[in-house]
């Protein structure tokens, strides 16, 4: 006689059953969701093993020099899954939209001066542009990322870029009606381009978007590019915009900031996992090293341009710093 | 002042494409993961998606969705749905839930090439809410089906499927990621939105959802058609594609990639569908038959689709409308004779009331399929069981890794579809497997088959035992009978009842 066991029900997926808690809906929904990595298989995609895109995935993911045993085993600090996103980006999508509601009703833009709104149109609605570009690159992250929580965080990333946006076609089409002879939704993409405030952004992007290793894409767009936006534009103009009585442009940097916030944190818990492995610090502060001048630069740029004073830059950099400070690295 | 209509500001958007000057234009859209044929950014900045969306007006209306597809579950766990449902029912839970969840996932990473390497910015805004789509078909199928683990091990299979070589799942992989992750972000719009998700979602997600509402399972019919109104929006990303790509010269290039996937979904549904609605889904259950709902669905709507933007219908359509009527009963019955092999209990589905329905909605299955049946069924009434399993592998085709099969009886139509390729002997189950392989063969050409790795001594020990060991089944999870051959006492009193 065989001795066959014969496999019982368990409580959760064999995955997840052997740990003795039991696993939380975020876990069984977001947990080892990708099959591209898994073991003893010849390739990531099941074709010709050296189809193009099966060695992009080795070159790019794989044998990135950024390297953990377990990137699955990484967890992200909100838990977020699709519904909880949805559920709470419509709060807060509700709370904008009441924002630009109350502000219309009241005619805030027409208590702006025009010198403040030729501002806006130099170097606020020109942002659609960099914030598409986030978008793009987080995309690109979801992508290569090597685990599923992680290509989640990423994902959510792109979609609140696409967030930031869209509130920024919006305030240009309001902007528009208000101040017809500002270039609101005309001059956006020659400013993109050709201003000098935003040269430093453009490139730092571009060179972002074009960074394929996935684990040098995270560090030069979530530790580097990401926080220089935030800091060195959204924030400053959140800041700025106060002191020229544009409480629609603080208030919206504000809620913006929420969403930053948070990725922030993923951010912080994966470089913490990383740090597990030997190796992978040098990696990541030579990383740091080769992105951060050109962010450093963007940022010089682009707050020179906004503001008189050296000092909103430094501040700018500074909080960039701090925030790669507080890495552990 | 009030609150802007979104149109106003929709077009402000989607104006996001600028001139790189720092890095190339080639270099930020390579062609391996653009899939632009050559063509300028500027070709692609007539892309109208034909569904608007916004970003607040998506998390508004995908909060809702949720809302009323989670609350059908909470309402209806008490509701008995499993105890009370058919097993073949429950087959075609496990079944959709193990070939669907994971790719889904996939699905979304395929939306991400999309946004970055997309040359529209609208197709890029699009497939933003595309790669969102997916993660909630993922999840969503997943937390479903997680409520059945404790009940039923092959339910693991909802998520343990896509991680396995168990062979069907070599077949999904296969043909997903053909369709989906290997491909540039034209060839992703063209061959997953347009071709398969125009088509053929419709087929599983609102053909099933059918069905599921006649077998009460609410649950999964609200699910599965919450889920299609996601997929009939974003499917929309192709049809502008197709329109550009016909416009500019490239007609031939995507006629080439529309076919292509067209007729690799078909092999796919004609196991994964076609067993589903005519044998597993319970007689008195069945809205339409497999064909009837494939003509409606795919032959009636997707034709006309495809010449309405421009395209022809592909090469091998009547090779199709044959296939629509033969190709799923010979799936099916090799999924049930190699049950072992896979994760769900298949149904039979020839009780003498299921074949009665069986030949009217398939003239002639008697005389052909039927046969196959009557000598199982004839093993069965004796008690010879051994007779009704296999004892090997079957023979797959290197393109759509399915079992090799045809249309037993009088007009026995077997055929083999050989090609030497580079020194190597390859086996097609059709001259459409045959030419897609022809068409680009270093996507596929040191891909291996189940039988290619039998031969290549992976499997062992080389016999049924050590193939499903590496297909990761074991008892507990291996298939049987749906209904333990209850059909067979059916047929055992029917011929009594007749002989007296
Ligand atoms: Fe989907
Ligand atoms: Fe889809």
């Amino acid at each position: 006689m065989s001795d066959v066991e014969i496999l019982k029900p368990l409580k959760t997926w064999s995955h997840l059953a052997a740990r003795r808690r039991k696993p939380s809906e975020y876990e069984i929904v977001s947990v080892n969701l990708q099959y591209n990595d898994r073991p003893g298989s010849a390739a990531p995609y099941e074709l010709d093993p050296n189809v193009f895109m099966n060695r992009w995935y080795v070159e790019h993911r794989n044998n990135s020099p950024l390297k953990h045993k377990d990137w699955n085993s990484f967890r992200d600090p909100d838990e977020l899954i699709y519904r909880t996103y949805c559920l709470m980006q419509d709060g807060q999508e509700t709370y904008v939209y009441s924002l630009f509601d109350q502000f219309s009703a009241r005619e805030h833009d027409k208590a702006l001066t025009p010198q403040w709104a030729g501002t806006l149109a130099r170097l606020y609605t020109p942002s659609r542009y960099l914030l598409h570009t986030v978008q793009m690159a987080s995309a690109y992250l979801a992508q290569m990322a090597p685990a599923s929580t992680i290509e989640n965080c990423a994902s959510f990333q792109a979609m609140d870029s696409f967030r930031w946006l869209s509130h920024v076609a919006y305030r240009t089409k309001e902007l528009e009606g208000s101040f017809a002879d500002k270039g609101f939704g005309k001059d956006e993409r020659h400013y993109w381009e050709q201003d000098a405030a935003w040269q430093g952004f453009r490139e730092l992007m571009e060179k972002t978007l074009v960074a394929y290793d996935w684990a040098e894409c995270f560090v030069a767009l979530n530790l580097v590019a990401k926080p220089a936006i935030e800091e060195g534009m959204l924030r400053l103009l959140g800041n700025v915009g106060r002191r020229n009585g544009d409480l629609v442009m603080s208030l919206l940097a504000d809620a913006e900031l929420i969403d930053a916030t948070r990725h922030r944190r993923w951010v912080a818990a994966l470089v913490k996992l990383a740090l597990e492995t030997d190796g992978n610090a040098d990696v990541i502060r030579g990383w740091i090293a080769k992105w951060t001048p050109l962010a450093d630069a963007a940022i010089d740029a682009y707050a020179s341009a906004i503001s008189e004073s050296q000092s909103a830059a430094d501040a700018a950099k500074q909080a960039t710093a701090t925030f790669r400070a507080s890495l552990g690295l | 002042m009030t609150v802007l209509n979104r149109l106003d500001w929709y077009n402000i958007a989607r104006d996001t494409n600028w001139t790189p000057t720092y890095v190339s234009d080639k270099d930020l859209f390579p062609e391996e993961l653009t899939c632009a044929f050559g063509l300028p950014a500027e070709a692609f900045e007539e892309y109208d998606e034909p569904y608007k969306t916004t970003y607040p007006e998506y998390v508004k209306v995908q909060r809702e969705k949720d809302a009323g597809a989670y609350s059908v579950k909470a309402a209806l766990e008490r509701s008995k749905m499993y105890e009370n449902a058919s097993p073949g029912w429950l087959s075609v839970l496990k079944l959709h839930f193990g070939a669907i969840a994971r790719g889904e996932y996939s699905a979304s990473s395929a939306e991400c090439r999309m946004v970055r390497f997309g040359r529209a910015p609208g197709m890029r805004n699009m497939a933003t809410f595309g790669m969102m789509d997916e993660i909630r078909h993922s999840q969503i199928q997943l937390f479903f089906p997680h409520q059945y683990v404790s009940k039923d091990r092959q339910f693991d299979w909802a998520f343990k499927s896509y991680d396995t070589n168990e062979w069907a799942m070599i077949a999904a992989r296969h043909f997903f990621d053909d369709m989906m992750v290997t491909r540039g972000a034209v060839g992703v719009g063209m061959m997953l939105t347009f071709a398969f998700e125009t088509g053929f979602t419709n087929m599983q997600f609102l053909g099933l959802a059918a069905d599921a509402a006649e077998a009460g399972d609410w649950s999964f019919s609200s699910l599965i058609s919450s889920i299609q109104t996601d997929e009939s929006r974003h499917a929309q990303i192709g049809g502008p594609l197709v329109q550009i790509l016909v416009k500019n010269g490239k007609k031939a290039e995507a006629q080439k990639m529309v076919d292509i996937s067209i007729w690799r979904a078909w092999k796919l549904f004609s196991i994964l569908t076609g067993p589903v609605m005519d044998y597993y889904t319970p007689l008195e259950h069945r809205k339409q038959s497999f064909k009837e709902f494939m003509q409606e669905w795919i032959v009636g709507q997707f034709e006309r689709s495809l010449l309405e933007l421009g395209l022809d219908k592909p090469w091998f359509w009547d090779d199709f409308l044959r296939e629509i009527d033969e190709q799923h009963h010979g799936m099916h019955l090799g999924v049930w004779f190699w049950r072992p092999t896979v994760w769900w209990d298949p149904a039979a589905g020839v009780s003498p009331a299921e074949r009665q329905w069986l030949e009217e909605k398939y003239p002639g299955w008697n005389d052909t399929w039927g046969h196959c049946w009557d000598v199982i069924t004839e093993n069965a009434l004796e008690g010879n069981m051994a007779k009704t399993l296999p004892e090997t592998l079957p023979v797959v085709c290197n393109m759509c890794q399915l079992p090799i099969n045809y249309t037993p009886g009088p007009k026995w139509t077997m055929r083999d579809f050989p090609l030497t390729h580079a020194g190597r002997d390859y086996h097609f189950c059709s001259e459409g497997c045959r030419w897609v392989f022809e068409q680009e063969p270093s996507r596929y050409k040191d891909h291996q088959s189940l039988v290619d790795r039998f031969l290549d001594g992976q499997i062992q020990p080389p016999d049924l035992g050590g193939a499903l060991k590496f297909m990761g089944l074991s008892p507990g999870e291996m298939g049987d009978d749906a209904l333990k051959f209850a059909w067979v006492e059916e047929v055992r009193a029917d011929r009594i009842k007749k002989a007296s």
